[in-house]
């Protein structure tokens, strides 16, 4: 069967999208590969297409448990049955029948935790594996700019499991992040699709202005003349809160704050309530987004600079899945770098908490205020000095300057970040050449150092009422009643 | 609102226990000392009841009390209230509606089950009626298994109404306030749930209020429910295999276990590759948990006597002032296992 046809049974969709078929042809002729596609350039084609031809499951390694999650419910829509996700909720009773069953499923998505497991291992190791899939591969490489820890041993764990051929997919990885990739993985004869991380469709503009208070009214002046729906990036989870009561203040509809501190059901429910239009706004942290496959997203705000411009173009990507023209703005005044730097030094572990955790081990979780990065960090560190170092004080000394080394690297990532603001080059080509590539072809609507208008973007349409609550009664009989049908 | 909820909680230890007990107690930690301690201050309804409190939220909150004069500091970290306090308190808990049926403690984590099932069930057959694919709102397996299930071979629209009527039922026995916050909180057709947020902001209040309203109302609800099968049938199934007769932590239950079959703690201890210490935590755990466990082959009657008249006297629950006035020869142990046991039957 042609590849073509086997894409419009399964999928739906008559082409493959740039890049898509020759990946596809490499990973069924068994080989490694390692891809980099534009965000939303349609990754998980890539290794579900090979699920139909392959005899065997496809292993699916994802950094984070939702987006796994995200992936299986949208397999689950298609129709496919033969999906499952391992991870530590799984429930006792399920996990066993998977246990019992794992040959049966199509597609494994697994945790890299949940791989470690001995038990899963076993399981996995007793079924044909035809693919490894390593989604978001750029998590691998700790100078990658969502480095896990635990992606480290997928070298080890694949070696475990046979060395099945591997698709090590991500969208932002420059070349030190790539060979990264290739060396943990333990790749050979890698075959590389590198294609171009420019979105043609997303215009880009960078705006400073003169204070805080100033880019509060930018972010106001577009909330009320953009087409919607946006979002707005912002790096604190205080500030999320603080910009959305702001813009609701002002008379702005639909808008809700997300972030990593709120209760997931809460948060979940703001994820459907923007995916399902009822929202027209998300102020939010760099926890929303991943997984979030949101087509018509028609712009995206920075209300302050992210840390450096791997997590920038990510971010940006959001926009315009739907290849519509979008928009991505940026909002820098003076002093901005700062707040981020001291953000990001925030995620690196203190002297007090490597001590600590070395004396007390996990109980040092209550003792002192520690978030998740810090953690993993300071797991991964005190992991890796243990097997070299001797002494504690050596442990301790060793994991300070590495510390220190981290800080150093982040701050000539911000600062790369600052100077993308600052050069009078056009911006996409600045990203482009970020990564080592080269733009091809400028959109019409390129960015504000090139010339584009921000015209065709300014027209808001009126946006549909938002259904009205006419009390409990009225509403609880809405839910259960069609009338349609009495 | 959050400064009301820990003025409470200060009240209720009265300077016996830190600002840490408090955290640990409104984030539900599943330890044996604030399992325990909710049940000797009678602080069960607000056990667990906000997760997502972070420490530093909570140190705000009483930096506020201080400042507005409402605590004094009796030890480090821990506090009384003043006249003015317990006046702001009292005023407070006159308003504090979602108290009535609110218990965090019997219902933790099975009202989190509960919710599920019940939100995605609705969530299913609102849309099964209405013919529209959807995506579930939450992501929980063992839901999706019981809903699927549940829903198997059932008339959608029979389900629907009589569900309706249920739900109608319940809401009608509810204030205004509190039947809008629950159905604003279910997700259906073309309506995804309101967050806290959004619904405080409608409703003009707090949105930690929102929060202990719905909370209070699911729990009233589960408990209708459990109880009245014939007038909730549909709501019945939700909740009857959820609810446990007690609450123990896992390896408390195993201790629990071995100590059914006759062993000692010393036993235990060797069997189980625990220091004794840990069985004796258990031990305590059970018996503040467990009604008809005894605590007699633990703790000898003239011990127990001792140890109550020292703690009624003093009127307090901290040990050290309890065994400096019974003396060396009780232990720390016989004496927590006799205000475990005592914290039980007063509190039931």
């Amino acid at each position: 069967m042609h590849l073509e046809q086997r894409l419009y049974e399964t999928f739906g969709y008559r082409t493959f999208r740039l890049g898509q078929k020759e990946i596809i042809e490499d990973v069924l002729a068994k080989n490694d590969v390692l891809a980099m596609l534009p965000t939303g350039g349609g990754k998980s084609v890539c290794y579900q297409l090979p699920g139909y031809v392959l005899s065997g499951s496809v292993l699916i390694v994802s950094p984070l448990v939702s987006l796994m999650e995200d992936q299986v419910q949208q397999l689950k829509m298609r129709g496919e049955k033969r999906v499952i996700a391992l991870n530590s909720f799984l429930p006792d009773e399920m996990k066993k029948r998977a246990l019992a069953n794992l040959q049966h499923f199509r597609f494994i998505y697994a945790s890299p935790e949940i791989l470690q497991s001995p038990l899963w291992q076993k399981a996995l190791k007793q079924i044909a594996i035809s693919l490894f899939v390593v989604d978001e591969a750029h998590c691998i490489s700790q100078w990658g700019h969502d480095f896990r820890p635990d992606f480290l041993k997928l070298g080890a764990i694949r070696r475990e499991l046979g060395n099945p051929p591997c698709l090590a997919l991500t969208a932002t990885a420059t070349k030190d992040v790539r060979n990264d990739i290739i060396e943990t993985l333990q790749l050979t004869n890698v075959r590389q699709h590198l294609y171009s991380v420019d979105r043609p469709n997303i215009a880009i503009q960078v705006e400073c202005v003169d204070s805080v208070d100033e880019k509060l009214a930018r972010v106001l002046h577009y909330a009320k003349t953009l087409q919607g729906p946006g979002m707005i990036y912002a790096s604190s989870r205080q500030w999320t809160e603080v910009l959305a009561r702001k813009l609701e203040a002002e008379g702005i509809e639909g808008v809700a704050y997300y972030h990593g501190g709120m209760d997931s059901e809460q948060r979940m429910l703001v994820q459907h309530q923007f995916l399902c239009d009822q929202l027209q706004l998300v102020c939010c942290t760099n926890a929303f987004g991943m997984g979030v496959n949101k087509e018509n997203v028609r712009y995206v705000v920075h209300f302050h600079l992210p840390s450096q411009l791997e997590a920038y173009v990510q971010e940006i990507g959001r926009a315009g899945r739907d290849g519509k023209n979008s928009l991505a703005i940026l909002l820098y005044t003076h002093g901005d770098e700062d707040m981020v730097q001291s953000l990001i030094e925030a995620e690196l572990p203190t002297e007090e908490q490597v001590r600590l955790f070395m004396a007390y081990g996990n109980d040092v979780r209550s003792m002192v205020e520690i978030n998740e990065v810090q953690w993993r960090l300071l797991h991964y560190m005190v992991e890796k000095e243990r097997t070299k170092a001797r002494t504690v004080e050596e442990i301790i000394a060793n994991i300070q300057a590495a510390i220190e080394a981290r800080k150093h690297w982040k701050r000539s990532k911000l600062r790369q970040m600052r100077s993308f603001l600052f050069q009078p080059f056009c911006l996409r080509e600045q990203i482009v050449s970020y990564f080592e590539q080269r733009l091809e072809k400028k959109p019409a609507h390129c960015c504000n150092r090139c010339t584009f208008s921000l015209d065709s973007y300014q027209f808001k349409r009126q946006d549909e009422p938002v259904r009205a609550f006419r009390g409990w009664e009225e509403e609880l009989k809405r839910m259960f009643w069609n009338e349609e049908y009495t | 609102m959050l400064s009301y909820l820990l003025l409470y909680c200060l009240h209720r230890f009265n300077g016996e226990r830190s600002l840490a007990a408090v955290y640990h107690l409104l984030t539900g930690k599943k330890s044996a000392q604030t399992l325990q301690d909710s049940k000797w201050f009678q602080l069960e309804r607000v056990f667990g009841i906000y997760k997502t409190l972070s420490l530093g939220e909570l140190e705000q909150a009483a930096m506020q009390l201080l400042q507005n004069q409402w605590i004094v500091s009796v030890d480090e970290r821990s506090y009384v209230l003043t006249e003015a306090g317990k006046e702001a308190l009292h005023e407070w808990l006159l308003s504090a509606t979602f108290f009535t049926h609110l218990n965090g403690l019997l219902y933790d984590t099975v009202d989190r089950l509960f919710w599920y099932r019940l939100s995605l069930t609705v969530q299913t057959l609102s849309n099964l009626v209405h013919r529209h694919q959807f995506i579930p709102i939450h992501r929980h397996e063992a839901t999706f298994a019981w809903v699927r299930t549940y829903l198997m071979a059932k008339n959608p629209h029979a389900l629907a109404q009589a569900l309706h009527d249920e739900l109608h039922t319940i809401c009608s026995s509810l204030s205004e306030e509190e039947a809008t916050i629950f159905t604003l909180r279910l997700t259906s057709f073309e309506r995804i749930g309101w967050t806290n947020e959004q619904i405080a902001a409608c409703l003009q209040t707090d949105p930690l209020y929102v929060q202990l309203t719905f909370q209070h109302v699911l729990h009233y609800m589960m408990k209708r429910a459990e109880r009245e099968p014939k007038q909730f049938p549909i709501l019945h199934n939700v909740i009857k295999d959820l609810v446990k007769s007690v609450s123990l932590t896992l390896s408390a239950q195993k201790t629990y276990e071995w100590l059914i079959k006759g062993k000692t703690i010393a036993e235990i201890a060797r069997i189980r590759h625990l220091k004794p210490n840990t069985i004796e935590d258990h031990v305590v755990e059970i018996a503040a948990n467990v009604r008809d466990f005894s605590i007699a082959p633990f703790v000898a009657e003239e011990a127990r006597r001792k140890i109550i008249e020292a703690a009624t006297r003093l009127k307090t629950r901290q040990l050290k002032k309890i065994r400096d006035a019974v003396g060396e020869e009780i232990s720390y142990f016989e004496i927590r296992l006799v205000l475990a046991k005592a914290g039980e039957s007063s509190a039931s």
